[in-house]
């Protein structure tokens, strides 16, 4: 038994033979595992022969004899028995790497992915681990093969050059690539691409033009190679990489110029400037940019449904009822005449003009592209019915009657039928039988609504819409009981129904308050006495604010619980108070809505944001428009009390005089300000002083009297002027003293 | 890197017709079920040519890629072996063997030791 441990030299055969000659079949097969699969690779490539002198009873030997009937089936094109001889060689056998090696060879090329999964499972430090990197090698190409080469010997690369019968070129590039190892430099890229561009082919071109950005060196070489380059080409890639470097200005710039060169190239140049004016057009960042190179793009390229499309878009969020709009909408009609979207835009620009008779049309040639479309048929029931409205206003009864029956033939719904239904009602009731009409309005209302209340509305509405009497079509309708209450589901249906008209031009505010006298008890009692939720109540806020409704308001706000303390409900408080006037909100309203609405902020309300955020808008307005107002008054010699008395001051005199009020504010509190006024000019009357006082106004007539005497000035004003000016409307301002102390301590 | 052309195997020149009919074959042959990745590569490159415009728009927008391991690819994409014969094989098993190769007996640990 072999005691000590030898590494030896393939070469030293002397030795090599020496110490084979005292291995036992036991150490072979079972303790130098490692020793036996060298050993059997070295004796299956030839590079030593001597099995003769192993053990002839061991494993080794046997496995060897079925390793070598592959490689003779391999040689001899016996490719069936191969599978037979490699599946004798079990698990640990010492060729066991060579079977893995042997099987993946043959995969290829067919399945190049099996045979790199089962190199793979080859360890690091088997003899076959060599054997395996060179056919994964054999099995890259492209880069990866030039990396692969890297790590090999001249004579592996040269045997795997032979294996994938590399050209001569081939070859040379190949080594000129392994020269340069893993570092190739943009120039070194492009000078290779130039050098071996018969390989390439036409790829060696398209290459040198995109490596132009990165490496513009090259660009007289590229020149030189493959001839001048074309001059929109130049301009495209310019703009190209500008655009990958996030520069859209540039790029911009360079299009521009491309669009140049395109002017020159007919129908083809035309089509692709329209292309790179939408392509500028979605990288610009004002929407007006964006809408000016769309439109220009047209000019070039006018069949383009989608740049339509997107500039009518634009011009709707920007302004829908403007004339500009109409025209790019007629513009797209005449471009697209079949092109549903467009038509339904058309139609609700008829309708929003009110413009009924087009709209239909619209509708009709909607309907002759897409018979079943919804909208189209409701739009034209909607349009016959306004039309038959007007009819029966003006008392052409005949064409009403038609305009009913025309109504009639469209099939939408039970709702279309009940609508046609309710207009024939009102015929009959203007033309024919008051009485019949009546019921039959009745009906009709009865089936489209539920509820008493909403019952009643409906009907007024419609009757006020075609100027009807109301009260002998309310009186066909079943009348409520006097301890009628609407249920939640009522309310929603009768806000969804205010809504309704509210978004119908025709119907004005004052149409739906006179609706709502003939139930307004009703749903006072009934908001009283119900314990409808919070979010209703919102709702029905909301809805009465909308028609500006406040004695409907107040009654919801009333009912509203201390509990809830959502900003929306301060806002409708100050809402409702000021009857939908921002410019009549006090100041301390307008405090407590600022609150408000960060609060609404802070809890993520953005309706309240919303709503706050406009009233308070609309009250910053309503004082800017007083202030300026004010101005205007002065010019015009108006009465403003402060502009009466000191107008005629020059304003840096005035200047002079506020800042010496606000010194006297600042070293005096507020009551020793007011005695001291009353001391000076009201003959030590405080009170009288307190109360002239309650003004703001007037303690600052005072107080800028104070600072003309101290600074001795002769300003041409005296206390009795400023009691004369004040004195009348004393005791019926509110009492702001603290504001204006405030105020003045606040410009401190 | 692949252009779409690449992708569905079409000439630059190929019609409406031509490429839909290439996207349908490269789509039975590549279902979504299948390899999903695969086919979203196939549906990506019939969209960005399946009609005259979008291959237009590819044409001007389309940042041609300056991909040298592509043109590698190319140029040795001829040289694919079609397989390995015996005679290879051996020369590789033989290539593998460095002239430094030493022979080593002994169990690994008594080696180390």
């Amino acid at each position: 038994m072999i005691k000590e441990s030898w590494a030896l030299p393939i070469n030293d055969t002397v030795k090599i033979k020496n110490y084979l000659a005292r291995l036992t079949a036991q150490q072979l097969d079972e303790q130098f595992p490692d020793l036996a699969g060298l050993l059997g690779l070295l004796i299956i490539t030839g590079k030593i022969s001597y099995q003769e002198m192993l053990p002839k009873d061991c494993i080794f030997i046997r496995h060897l004899s079925f390793a070598q009937e592959a490689l003779s089936a391999y040689r001899n094109n016996r490719l069936e028995d191969i599978e037979p001889a490699l599946k004798k060689l079990p698990f640990r056998s010492a060729f066991r790497d060579f079977r893995t090696v042997m099987k993946a060879a043959l995969l290829m090329p067919e399945s190049i992915e099996q045979a790199q999964a089962l190199l793979a499972g080859i360890p690091a430090d088997s003899p076959y681990h060599r054997a395996a990197a060179l056919l994964l090698a054999l099995m890259h190409s492209g880069s990866q093969l030039a990396i692969d080469l890297f790590r090999l010997s001249p004579p592996q690369i040269r045997l795997v050059e032979a294996v994938k019968n590399f050209n001569q070129k081939q070859i040379e590039l190949l080594e000129a690539l392994i020269k340069q190892k893993s570092h190739l430099s943009d120039k070194v890229k492009f000078d290779l691409a130039l050098q071996y561009r018969e390989l390439f082919g036409d790829h060696a071109k398209n290459y040198c033009l995109a490596a132009l950005s990165t490496y513009p060196d090259g660009q007289r070489d590229f020149i030189r190679h493959f001839g001048p380059m074309d001059d929109f080409e130049a301009w495209r890639l310019k703009a190209l990489s500008c655009e990958r470097n996030g520069n859209f200005h540039d790029a911009e710039y360079y299009w521009q110029q491309g669009i140049s060169v395109l002017k020159t190239r007919g129908v083809e140049g035309a089509s692709r400037i329209a292309l790179i004016m939408r392509h500028i057009a979605a990288h610009q960042e004002a929407p007006e940019e964006r809408m000016s190179w769309l439109i220009d793009s047209l000019e070039h390229d006018p069949d383009d449904r989608e740049t339509f499309i997107k500039i009518l878009q634009y011009l709707e969020q920007h302004g829908q009822e403007t004339d500009t709009y109409k025209e790019w909408l007629n513009k797209s009609i005449r471009q697209f005449p079949d092109d549903i979207e467009l038509l339904g835009l058309a139609i609700k620009a008829a309708e929003r003009d009110q413009a009924y008779t087009k709209a239909a049309q619209y509708a009709r040639a909607l309907l002759k592209v897409d018979p079943v479309n919804t909208f189209a048929k409701k739009v034209l029931l909607s349009s016959h019915l306004a039309h038959a409205g007007t009819l029966i206003k003006s008392r052409k009864f005949d064409l009403a009657e038609e305009e009913i029956r025309q109504a009639e033939q469209i099939t939408i719904g039970k709702s279309s039928r009940t609508q046609a239904q309710l207009m024939r009602g009102f015929l009959a009731f203007v033309a024919e039988d008051e009485k019949r009409g009546a019921g039959l309005i009745a009906d009709a209302v009865q089936k489209r609504v539920n509820g008493l209340v909403c019952a009643h509305f409906f009907a007024a509405m419609e009757a006020l819409l075609l100027d009807c009497q109301i009260v002998p079509v309310l009186q066909a309708l079943p009348q409520p009981e006097t301890d009628y209450y609407l249920s939640e589901q009522e309310i929603t249906q009768l806000i969804g129904l205010i809504h309704q008209y509210a978004d119908d031009n025709s119907a004005t505010p004052a149409l739906l308050h006179e609706a709502l006298v003939k139930v307004q008890a009703i749903i006072n009692h009934s908001i009283r006495q119900q314990d409808y939720s919070e979010e209703l109540l919102l709702s029905l806020c909301q809805c009465l604010g909308r028609i500006r409704h406040f004695e409907l308001l107040d009654a919801c706000l009333k009912t509203a619980q201390p509990s809830w303390i959502k900003p929306i409900w301060n806002y409708y408080r100050v809402y409702a108070e000021v009857k939908g006037d921002a410019g009549k909100c006090s100041e301390i309203n307008f405090l407590r809505l600022q609150i408000s609405l960060e609060n609404a902020r802070q809890e993520i309300d953005q309706r309240a944001v919303a709503r706050i955020g406009k009233f308070l808008d609309q009250y910053h307005e309503a004082h800017n428009m007083i202030e300026s107002s004010s101005a205007d008054d002065i010019e015009a010699g108006c009465d403003n009390p402060l502009h009466r008395l000191f107008g005629h001051l020059p304003d840096d005199l005035y200047d002079q005089l506020e800042a010496k009020l606000i010194e006297i504010s600042e070293n005096n509190p507020q009551d020793r300000t007011l005695k001291m006024l009353a001391v000076d000019y009201l003959a030590n009357d405080v009170a009288r002083m307190e109360s002239l006082c309650k003004d703001p106004d007037a303690l600052f007539a005072f107080l800028l009297l104070k600072a003309s005497d101290e600074l001795g000035f002769n300003i041409d004003v005296n206390a009795a002027d400023v009691i004369e000016c004040f004195g009348k409307k004393a005791d019926s301002k509110p009492a702001s003293l603290f504001s204006f102390f405030k105020s003045i301590s606040e410009s401190l | 890197m692949k252009t779409p052309y690449e992708i569905l195997e079409v000439a630059e020149h190929a019609t409406d017709i031509d490429i839909k009919r290439a996207y349908l074959q490269k789509v039975k042959l590549n279902p979504p079920d299948h390899d999903h990745e695969k086919f979203q590569q196939i549906y990506n490159a019939y969209e960005t040519i399946k009609n005259k415009t979008n291959r237009e728009q590819y044409a001007l927008f389309n940042f041609p890629e300056a991909d040298f391991d592509a043109l590698l690819e190319h140029a040795f994409s001829t040289a694919q072996p079609s397989s390995i014969s015996a005679d290879h094989f051996e020369q590789l098993l033989r290539a593998s063997i460095g002239d430094k190769t030493f022979l080593i007996g002994g169990s690994k640990k008594q080696a180390h030791e």
